[in-house]
C-alpha cells in the first residue's frame, strides 16, 4: 500500500508538467499579452493628454522604439522560444519563485498570499456548515425515511442542488441585499472596518459573509446529505445490522455503534478534495459578491492577461487538486480496512 | 426458421427489462411528470416563433389571409401602410381595430421578438412587467422583452446541451471503452491525459479562442467538447472495467468472439444503464456551463438571447429585480425538473430496496 501511494505521488510529476506546459504554451500563442495591453493603455492615456494624435502609426499606438519594445519583451521573457521560456519558469518554480505580476508588479506569491485569508475563511466556514449539518441531517432522514420531514427536506435540498450556486448567489444578492437591504451588497468587510470594536467587527464580518455562505453551501449540501442518507440506509439493510438487532441490541446503538461508522466511508472518498475547495473557492461567487479572494484573483488575472499570476494560480490549484485526490484515497484506506489499493485495478 | 422468426420478433418487441424499467420510471410521479412537462416545453420551443414573435400569426386584409410568421418579410405597403420595410404588426393591429371593418390581425401570445427593442418615448428601459404593454415579465435594459428572451434562450440552451451531450458521449464511450477494455499502457497514458485536461481552466481556453475568432454557437460547442469529453470517458472506463471482468465476457471470449464483438454486443449494451443515468445530469451541466459563460460575457455573441446574458443585465440593474427573478425562476424550474428526471431514471434502472427497523 505504501508503495502504491508513493507511486501515486510520483505520478503527480508528469501530470503537473503536462498541464503547466500546455497552459504556458497557450499564454505564448495568444495575442493580447501584457505588452500589447500596456501599449494600448499608454496610447489611450496619451490620447487623453494630447488632443492631437499625430504620431499614431497603427502599430498598437506604439510610442516606443523597436529597441524599447525588445527590452520590454526581454523583461517579461517573451523574447525566448517557448521551450526555453518554460524551463526557465519551471526552474524558478522549483525554488519557489513564481515571478512578478505584470499588473501589480508585485511578486506573484505575495499577491496570492494576500488573498488567501479571505478564501480560507469562506472555505472553512462552508466545510464546517456542510459537514456539521449534512451528517446529522442525513442520519435523521435515513431513520425517518419517507416521513413528511424527509420528503420536505429532500425537495429543498434537491432544489439547492439543481440550481447552480452562482444563480443562487445572484438571486440572494438581488433579493436580500439590493431590494430588501438586509445585507450589504458585497465585499468582505466594511470600509471602516478598522475603527470597529471587536464585537462590531465580528458582526460586520458575518453580515457580509451570510449571503455568500448560503450560496456556497447550497450546492454542496445536497450531495453530502443524500450520500450520508443513502449509505446509512444501505448499511441499515445489511446483514450485520440485522444480526445486531436480532441479538437484542437497541436500535440507537445499532445505528451509532455499527451502521454509522461504515456509512462514513463514501463521505471519506471526497474528503481530501476539500483542501482545493477551502483554498480556491468559487470565482463566480467571489465575483458576484465582489469578495477579494483567490478565485476572483484567478479570474481577473485571466481577463487582464496577467500571465505570471495565471501560472502561479495554476501551480497552486493543480497541486492542491492532485494532492487532494491522493488524500481522499488515504482517508478511504484509513476508515475502511478492507480497501487494498495497488492490487488489481491500477489507479482510480 | 424458428430461430430466425424469434430473432426478428426480438428486434421489434421491446426487451421485457426495458418495459419494466419504463414502468418503474412512470411510477415515480415526480420524475415522470417532470419528463412530460419538460418534453412539452421542448417541443413547444421548436415552434417558439408561433408563441413569441413580433410578426402576426394571421392577418386578414381585404379578404385575403396572410401568414407572416415564417418566410420573407411582408412590406408595410401590402397592408396599405406608407413604408416598404417590414410591417409593424402591433401597430397594424391597433390601426385596423380603430378603423373597424372586417380586417383583423391575430398576434402571438407574446407579441414581441427576442431581438427587438421596444422603447417607450421619454422613459428609459428596463420597464417593469405590465399586462397592458404585453411585456409580461418586463423588459431588459435595452427594451427587449424578458419573456421572449427567456423562451428563445431556453431553446438555444437546450439545443446546445444536446449537441454537447451527443459529441461528449460519442467520444467518451469510444475512448472510455477502449481504456477499460485494453487497460495497460494505453489506459495509463489516457489517465494522465484526462488528469491534465481536467486541470486546464475551461474559461481560460474559451477566452483564448474568443480572442482569436469571434465565438459562434458552433465554435463554442467545439471548444466545450474539446474540454468536456473527459467526464463520460472516465465513467465508461470504470464501467467497462467492471463488465470486462464478468463471466459472460469471458464466455464470449472462450467462444472465440472478436474484440469488436465483445465490446459492441456484450460490454456496451450492459453499460447502457450507466450512460442513460448520466444523460439528465449532463444536460443540466451543459445548461449551467453555458449560462455561466454567458453571464461572464464569454459565451454566445450578442444579441443572442440567453439566460446568462439576462443574469448579467440583472446584476448591473439591481433596481429592476424582475430581470433576475424571472431568470432565476426559469433556471430553477428547468434544472429542478431535469434533476427529478435524472433521479427517477437512476431509480428505475437501479431500484434500491431498503429494510427499516423501528
Amino acid at each position: 500500500m505504501t508503495s502504491y501511494f508513493i507511486r501515486r505521488f510520483l505520478l503527480i510529476i508528469p501530470t503537473f508538467i503536462g498541464v503547466t506546459i500546455l497552459v504556458f504554451t497557450l499564454t505564448r500563442l495568444v495575442p493580447g499579452g501584457p505588452i500589447e495591453r500596456m501599449l494600448s493603455e499608454a496610447a489611450l492615456a496619451s490620447a487623453g493628454e494630447t488632443s492631437t494624435v499625430s504620431d499614431y502609426d497603427g502599430r498598437g499606438g506604439s510610442m516606443l522604439s523597436d529597441e524599447q519594445l525588445a527590452d520590454l519583451e526581454a523583461y517579461y521573457g517573451f523574447d525566448k522560444p517557448v521551450v526555453v521560456g518554460y524551463f526557465e519558469w519551471l526552474g524558478k518554480v522549483l525554488v519557489l519563485d513564481l515571478g512578478r505580476s505584470t499588473r501589480y508588479n508585485d511578486p506573484v506569491w505575495e499577491t496570492i498570499r494576500d488573498r488567501l485569508p479571505v478564501s480560507i475563511f469562506y472555505g472553512v466556514c462552508t466545510l464546517i456548515i456542510t459537514y456539521g449539518v449534512c451528517i446529522p441531517l442525513g442520519i435523521y432522514k435515513a431513520i425517518r425515511h419517507k416521513s413528511v420531514f424527509d420528503n420536505l427536506t429532500s425537495a429543498v435540498v434537491f432544489a439547492g442542488y439543481a440550481i447552480p450556486n452562482y444563480v443562487v448567489a445572484i438571486f440572494l444578492l438581488t433579493a436580500f441585499a439590493a431590494n430588501l437591504e438586509w445585507f450589504p451588497l458585497g465585499g468582505f468587510v466594511s470600509d471602516d472596518f478598522a475603527d470597529f470594536t471587536l464585537m462590531e467587527k465580528i458582526a460586520d464580518l458575518f453580515n457580509h459573509a451570510a449571503l455568500p455562505l448560503i450560496a456556497y453551501v447550497a450546492g454542496s449540501f445536497a450531495f453530502t446529505t443524500m450520500l450520508m442518507k443513502n449509505s446509512l440506509m444501505d448499511n441499515l439493510a445489511a446483514e450485520y445490522v440485522r444480526t445486531a438487532v436480532a441479538k437484542g441490541l437497541d436500535f440507537r446503538r445499532a445505528i451509532f455503534g455499527h451502521a454509522f461508522r461504515n456509512s462514513l466511508i463514501p463521505i471519506a472518498t471526497s474528503f481530501g478534495n476539500n483542501i482545493s475547495l477551502i483554498i480556491t473557492g468559487s470565482f463566480l461567487i467571489e465575483k458576484i459578491f465582489n469578495i477579494d479572494g483567490f478565485g476572483l484573483l484567478g479570474f481577473e488575472s485571466l481577463v487582464e492577461r496577467d500571465y505570471p499570476v495565471v501560472m502561479g494560480i495554476l501551480v497552486i490549484s493543480a497541486l492542491l487538486f492532485l494532492i487532494g485526490n491522493i488524500l481522499s484515497d488515504i482517508c478511504v484506506a484509513i476508515v475502511d480496512p478492507r480497501v487494498k489499493f495497488g492490487s488489481g485495478e491500477s489507479g482510480q | 426458421m424458428n430461430v430466425l422468426a424469434s430473432r426478428l420478433k426480438g428486434k421489434f418487441t421491446l426487451d421485457p427489462l426495458t418495459v419494466k424499467q419504463f414502468k418503474r420510471f412512470r411510477s415515480i410521479k415526480r420524475g415522470f411528470y417532470s419528463a412530460v412537462v419538460l418534453g412539452v416545453m421542448i417541443v413547444m420551443s421548436f415552434g417558439a416563433e408561433l408563441l413569441v414573435n413580433s410578426r402576426a400569426l394571421v392577418v386578414s386584409y381585404q379578404g385575403e389571409l396572410f401568414f407572416p410568421t415564417y418566410g420573407d418579410i411582408i412590406p408595410g405597403r401590402t397592408f396599405g401602410l406608407d413604408y416598404d420595410y417590414e410591417t409593424d404588426y402591433r401597430d397594424l393591429d391597433g390601426l385596423l381595430q380603430e378603423r373597424g371593418g372586417d380586417d383583423w390581425v391575430l398576434m402571438p401570445v407574446v407579441p414581441y421578438d427576442a431581438l427587438e427593442n421596444d422603447l417607450q418615448p421619454g422613459v428609459y428601459p428596463p420597464y417593469a412587467p405590465s399586462l397592458a404593454s404585453g411585456h409580461y415579465l418586463g423588459t431588459d435594459s435595452t427594451g427587449r422583452d424578458v419573456l421572449a428572451r427567456l423562451i428563445y434562450g431556453f431553446r438555444i440552451a437546450f439545443a446546445f446541451s444536446f449537441l454537447l451531450l451527443l459529441c461528449n458521449y460519442l467520444i467518451g464511450i469510444a475512448v472510455g471503452c477502449a481504456m477499460g477494455f485494453w487497460g495497460g499502457l494505453f489506459d495509463l497514458i489516457f489517465q494522465r491525459v484526462i488528469e491534465i485536461w481536467n486541470l486546464v481552466p475551461t474559461l481560460y481556453v474559451i477566452m483564448i479562442v474568443a480572442s482569436i475568432v469571434v465565438p459562434t454557437f458552433w465554435t463554442l460547442a467545439a471548444v466545450m467538447v474539446l474540454l468536456g469529453w473527459t467526464a463520460m470517458t472516465w465513467n465508461m472506463r470504470t464501467s467497462t472495467y467492471k463488465e470486462k471482468s464478468r463471466e459472460y465476457v469471458l464466455a464470449a471470449r472462450a467462444l472465440g468472439a472478436s474484440n469488436p464483438r465483445m465490446i459492441g454486443s456484450h460490454v456496451i449494451p450492459n453499460t447502457i444503464s450507466v450512460i442513460v443515468t448520466f444523460i439528465p445530469f449532463s444536460i443540466a451541466g451543459g445548461i449551467t456551463l453555458l449560462t455561466a459563460l454567458d453571464y461572464l460575457g464569454f459565451g454566445l455573441p450578442p444579441p443572442t438571447p440567453s439566460w446568462g446574458e439576462l443574469l448579467s443585465q440583472g446584476t448591473s440593474h439591481l433596481g429592476s429585480p424582475w430581470i433576475v427573478y424571472s431568470v432565476v425562476i426559469a433556471i430553477g424550474l428547468v434544472l429542478v425538473m431535469v434533476n427529478y428526471i435524472g433521479e427517477a431514471i437512476r431509480e428505475a434502472f437501479d431500484p434500491k430496496k431498503f429494510t427499516y427497523y423501528e
